[in-house]
C-alpha cells in the first residue's frame, strides 16, 4: 500500500468537505417555512451552477490562451474544465427538476433560465463532440477554442435571464440579503466545498489529459518489417 | 479596402458557380415549400390558428434551410480542395471567409424570397416591413455563424451530424428575438420591446467575434 499521491489526497479531501457541506445542509440550516425540506436542494443546486460557470470561464480563458500562444497546457485546461463543467451543469439541471416537481408541479417549464441552461448543456456537449471528431492536436484544439469562445456567450445569458425576462425561476436571493443568516452560512459553506470539488476534478482531469497527450506522443510507429519467424511472415 | 475586394471576389465566384449549376437555390426553394406542407399536416392548420402558428413555421423552415445552405457552402471547396489554394494567396483568411459568408447569406435570402411569399399565401398572414426586416437581420448573424461552423465541420468526420449540433444552439438568440418581432408583426401577443434593435446588436456581436476567430478555423 503506497501513500496516496496529491490527486488522491485532493479527492479524499473533496469527499470529506462535501460530507461537511451535507452536514450544514441537513443539520445546521433551518427548514424552509414555506417549502419544507425540499428547499435544501437550493444549496447544492446554486453551488453547482456557480461551479459550472467557473469551469466554462476556464474553457474560455484556456481557449483564448491557446489561440494566442498555441500553448498545449491551456488547451488541456480547457478540455478538462469543459467536461467537469458539463457534469456540474447536469447536476444543476437534474436537481432543479427534482425541486421543481413539488414546488411548481412540473419537472420542466420553458422558462428563460431553464431553457438557457439547457442550451448551455447542449453547447458544451457540442464542444466535447467536436473535440472527439476533429483531428487530434492542433485542429481539435483550435476548433474547440472557437466553440468555447462562442459558447461562453450563453453563460451571462443564463445568469441574467432572471432579470432580463419575466421568469418563473426565482431571481438572485443570496446577494439581495433575502436569506436568514443560518441559511446564508450553509450556502457559503456548500459553495466553497463544491468549488473545491470542482477544482479537484479539473486537476485530476487535467492530469489524465496530460498523460493521454504524452502517451500519444510516445506511440512508436510499428516496424515496417516484422521480425521474421517461420510461418508468421505475411 | 483590399480585404473588401477579396471578399467581393470570393462571393462573386460562389454566386457565379451557383448561377451556372443552379443546384442549391431551387432545391432550397422546394425544401421550404415542402416544410410548409409538412407543417400543414403536423398542425392541422385552419384560418383561425394560422396566424399563431405561422411565425413558428417560418423560423423552423428558415433554420433548417439555413443548415442545408451553409452545409453546402464549403462542400465544393472541400471536394476540389480549392480552399487550400485560396489560402495560399496573399488574401487574408478573414476576407475569404467574409466572401463565403456573404455568398451563402445571399443564397439564403433568395430562399427567403420564396419562403416569405409562400407563407403569406398559404397561411394568409400579412407580410409587413417588420417581418421582412426581422428575417433579413437574423440572416446576417445566422450566415456568419453558420459559415464559421460549416468551415469547421468541413474538415472533420461526421460533418452532417456536427453542423446542426454546433450551429443550432447559437442560432437560438436570433430565433428568440426574430420570433418575437414576427409574432408581434403577425398580430400575435408576445414580447414587447425592441426586438429588431436586439437583432442588430446580436449581428454586430457575432460579426465581430467571427471576424476575430475565422482565421483560426480556415487557416489550420
Amino acid at each position: 500500500m503506497t501513500s496516496p499521491n496529491r490527486y488522491e489526497k485532493g479527492a479524499i479531501a473533496a469527499v470529506a468537505l462535501m460530507l461537511v457541506a451535507a452536514g450544514f445542509i441537513f443539520l445546521y440550516a433551518p427548514t424552509d417555512a414555506l417549502q419544507g425540506p425540499v428547499q435544501r436542494i437550493f444549496y447544492l443546486h446554486v453551488s453547482t451552477a456557480i461551479a459550472a460557470y467557473g469551469c466554462f470561464a476556464l474553457v474560455l480563458i484556456g481557449g483564448i490562451a491557446y489561440l494566442w500562444k498555441e500553448n498545449a497546457a491551456a488547451d488541456r485546461l480547457a478540455r478538462a474544465a469543459a467536461l467537469v463543467g458539463l457534469v456540474f451543469t447536469t447536476v444543476t439541471l437534474v436537481m432543479g427538476m427534482i425541486w421543481a416537481k413539488p414546488i411548481w408541479g412540473t419537472y420542466w417549464t420553458w422558462d428563460a433560465r431553464l431553457t438557457s441552461t439547457l442550451v448551455l448543456w447542449i453547447i458544451y456537449a457540442g464542444y466535447l463532440m467536436i473535440r472527439r471528431l476533429a483531428d487530434p492536436g492542433r485542429q481539435a484544439a483550435r476548433f474547440a477554442a472557437v466553440v468555447g469562445i462562442f459558447g461562453f456567450i450563453d453563460v451571462p445569458v443564463v445568469h441574467f435571464s432572471v432579470t432580463w425576462w419575466r421568469t418563473q425561476h426565482p431571481g438572485p436571493i443570496v446577494i439581495n440579503d433575502a436569506l436568514p443568516p443560518q441559511m446564508l452560512i450553509a450556502f457559503f459553506v456548500t459553495m466553497a466545498c463544491t468549488l473545491f470539488l470542482a477544482a479537484v476534478m479539473v486537476a485530476i482531469r487535467y492530469r489524465i489529459e496530460l498523460l493521454t497527450d504524452q502517451a500519444a506522443e510516445k506511440v512508436v510507429p510499428a516496424p515496417i518489417v516484422a521480425p521474421t519467424k517461420a510461418g508468421s511472415a505475411r | 479596402m483590399r480585404s473588401i475586394a477579396v471578399a467581393l471576389a470570393v462571393a462573386r465566384k460562389d454566386l457565379t458557380s451557383e448561377w451556372r449549376t443552379r443546384e442549391l437555390v431551387p432545391a432550397l426553394a422546394q425544401f421550404v415549400v415542402l416544410a410548409l406542407v409538412i407543417a400543414n399536416f403536423g398542425f392541422q392548420i385552419d384560418a383561425r390558428n394560422a396566424p399563431a402558428i405561422a411565425p413558428g413555421v417560418l423560423w423552423m423552415a428558415l433554420v433548417f434551410a439555413g443548415l442545408v445552405a451553409f452545409g453546402r457552402a464549403f462542400a465544393a471547396e472541400r471536394e476540389q480542395s480549392s480552399l487550400e489554394a485560396m489560402l495560399m494567396t496573399p488574401a487574408s483568411p478573414a476576407a475569404i471567409f467574409a466572401g463565403k459568408a456573404l455568398a451563402a447569406g445571399l443564397l439564403l435570402v433568395l430562399c427567403e424570397a420564396v419562403l416569405l411569399p409562400a407563407l403569406a399565401l398559404f397561411f394568409s398572414v400579412p407580410l409587413s416591413f417588420e417581418v421582412v426586416s426581422a428575417v433579413l437581420l437574423a440572416t446576417v448573424g445566422m450566415a456568419v455563424l453558420g459559415c464559421l461552423f460549416a468551415a469547421m465541420v468541413a474538415r472533420v468526420r461526421a460533418r452532417e451530424l456536427l453542423l446542426p449540433l454546433l450551429t443550432l444552439p447559437l442560432w437560438i438568440p436570433f430565433i428568440v428575438f426574430g420570433g418575437q418581432a414576427v409574432q408581434v408583426a403577425m398580430g400575435g401577443s408576445g414580447g414587447t420591446g425592441n426586438a429588431l434593435g436586439l437583432l442588430i446588436d446580436l449581428d454586430i456581436l457575432f460579426v465581430v467575434l467571427t471576424s476575430l476567430t475565422a482565421r483560426f478555423v480556415l487557416d489550420d
